[in-house]
């Protein structure tokens, strides 16, 4: 694309039109954007409005425990620059609250109500925040890294007595299993 | 849901009623319920239920090493696993720096369009199967299986092939494979005429699929409709060429496109990309021989594997659209967070329910199979 230059330059300019941002380009096509939490819903809109990033692939969180902080990442996409903009932004922890982008990204619906499910942000105008893959799933959001899988099945399952017949035999005749599961650790935390 | 948790949602009026289809219907290719509201006929709403096949595997990803991870990704889905361990490697190989090998690279181009060929042989079949007919299902599935064959040779596994580790693939081709991909291609090639003969030519499959769930541009931008979906709106984008990885900007293709935006169109779209897969797989074979070399590059002790921190989102064309995976590491030895982003997320849940709406209830199951949604894919 000959006229690449000057539409990046204009990406730039529209960008720093925004508070506080920092703007990092990781390749030609990919570009990296650090951005305050009450501005991105400012970004998002001149990124679809002006600057024809019309596509939000995908709404990405992460918990940073030590950090007290959750990163919301916004990919989106623009099919006549053909480059990709990920917008970083973090809030706290707690309470976990964040406005919804439904408005300026229909598809937004379906990843806010995903990270609603597996981490616990509330996304203020969403949609639909009800439950969706873990419809029975009363226990806290299982992708918070302070979720433990391990304590959280022994702590609600009992191990299956395995005893049949056929093993008994096996273990008459001095067999057996080597390592119950139940005397089996699965993480190395311990 | 369990039967004992059922409650109607509301209590409907007598010419309404409310109709579950699934966990186990045809619609689509695996357990996955979609819930409706019917006036006669007519479909008022409809609600996506997902869930059964949830395996928690992003969480499960997190508690793992960097290249024990890579038995779990071509899991998220089954009916097309190679576009999701290749570009789980890309990320790896992206955050890493390493750089992969060239005649890999073309190795990996070959598996991820014959496993395009195989979801599109299987999807096209499920779809035809939806309106009554069953001989293109059957024929698709055998057709599919012969590829399957040619998978078990290369690295032993039919449909989990685990070929691919960060830095490049496990082994290099057996002797004689190159012949015997040239032969099934082109048995596959002369098998398209008659699948058009068997689909596109057939009155029933015309007149069930011409103007059913019609999506316009516009709406498909705004709904993020990716892949053949998106293509058979009339928009030509496809990862592949506008957003090159791999070697595809070296090989010669064109992006299908169809006007219409209906199932016929997506059909239509899925039937011509069998045929640009062909033309690719037959380039790779001829480039091969004329490329030496590893088919990997080093990597440190994948038992501890510190990969530096840092965080990479990686795009490609699976079968059935766009296929991405945001990475984090912390420079542990395991990754601190990986999101994987299906197509399917999109358009078996928001696309679907919107286009389910003034749609009849025999036409439900055609619309679900012509959005290629693939259930592991949304529950991961």
């Amino acid at each position: 694309m000959t006229e690449g230059k000057e539409l990046t330059t204009w990406l730039d300019k529209v960008l720093t039109e925004i508070e506080g941002i920092e703007i990092r380009r990781k390749s030609s096509r990919r570009l990296r954007v650090d951005v305050a939490a009450d501005a991105l819903p400012a970004l998002l809109e001149l990124l679809r409005g002006r600057a024809s990033y019309v596509h939000l692939s995908a709404i990405s969180c992460v918990d940073w425990l030590d950090d007290g902080e959750f990163e919301l990442v916004y990919h989106v996409w623009s099919y006549e620059m053909q480059s990709l903009v990920s917008a970083h932004t973090r809030i706290p922890r707690e309470p976990g609250i964040y406005i919804s982008v439904y408005d300026i990204y229909t598809p937004a619906a379906f990843f806010e109500r995903d990270i609603h499910e597996m981490y616990g942000v509330f996304f203020e105008g969403s949609p639909d925040m009800s439950k969706f893959i873990l419809t029975e799933w009363d226990g806290p959001p299982p992708m918070r890294k302070d979720f433990d899988s391990e304590a959280w099945v022994n702590d609600h399952f009992d191990w299956q007595n395995y005893n049949p017949e056929w093993l008994q035999e096996i273990i008459a005749q001095g067999g057996g299993i080597a390592v119950r599961p139940d005397e089996q650790r699965f993480s190395r935390k311990q | 849901m369990r039967p004992e948790n059922y409650e109607a949602r509301r209590q409907p009026p007598s010419h309404e009623y409310e109709l579950n289809i699934g966990p186990n219907h045809p619609g689509i290719e695996g357990n996955y319920a979609f819930k409706l509201r019917l006036h006669g006929d007519e479909v008022i709403e409809g609600r996506a239920d997902a869930g059964y096949l949830h395996r928690g595997f992003e969480k499960l990803m997190e508690g793992r090493l960097w290249i024990q991870n890579l038995a779990i990704t071509p899991r998220i889905c089954v009916p097309d696993p190679v576009p999701m361990e290749i570009s789980y490697c890309l990320a790896v190989e992206d955050l890493c720096g390493l750089e992969v090998p060239e005649r890999a690279k073309w190795l990996r181009v070959m598996q991820a369009e014959l496993s395009r060929l195989a979801a599109h042989l299987f999807t096209f079949g499920g779809h035809a199967a939806t309106t009554g007919m069953y001989t293109p299902m059957f024929w698709g599935i055998a057709d599919r299986d012969l590829i399957l064959d040619l998978f078990e040779e290369l690295c032993g596994g039919r449909v989990y092939h685990i070929y691919n580790i960060p830095g490049g693939v496990r082994r290099d081709m057996p002797p004689g494979f190159i012949e015997r991909v040239s032969n099934t291609l082109d048995y596959l090639e002369s098998r398209l005429p008659d699948y058009d003969d068997l689909m596109f030519k057939n009155r029933v499959f015309v007149k069930r699929a011409r103007g059913i769930g019609v999506i316009s541009q516009k709406h498909a931008l705004d709904w993020a409709v990716t892949g053949p979906n998106l293509r058979a709106t009339g928009l030509a984008f496809d990862v592949r060429r506008d957003d090159p990885y791999l070697v595809y900007d070296q090989i010669d293709f064109d992006v299908v496109t169809e006007d219409a935006g209906d199932a016929w169109a997506r059909a239509l779209v899925r039937r011509k990309e069998l045929f640009q897969s062909i033309r690719i797989i037959r380039q790779v074979l001829a480039k091969l021989p004329e490329i030496p070399g590893p088919i990997r590059c080093p990597i440190p002790n994948p038992l501890a594997w510190n990969v530096p921190a840092g965080s990479t989102y990686v795009r490609m064309e699976s079968s059935k659209g766009e296929l991405a995976w945001y990475v984090v590491s912390n420079g542990g030895e395991k990754p601190y967070r990986t999101h994987v982003r299906g197509p399917s997320q999109m358009h078996a849940v928001q696309v679907l329910e919107k286009l389910a709406v003034g749609c009849r209830i025999e036409d439900v199951a055609q619309i679900m199979f012509s959005l290629d949604a693939c259930p592991p894919e949304v529950d991961r």
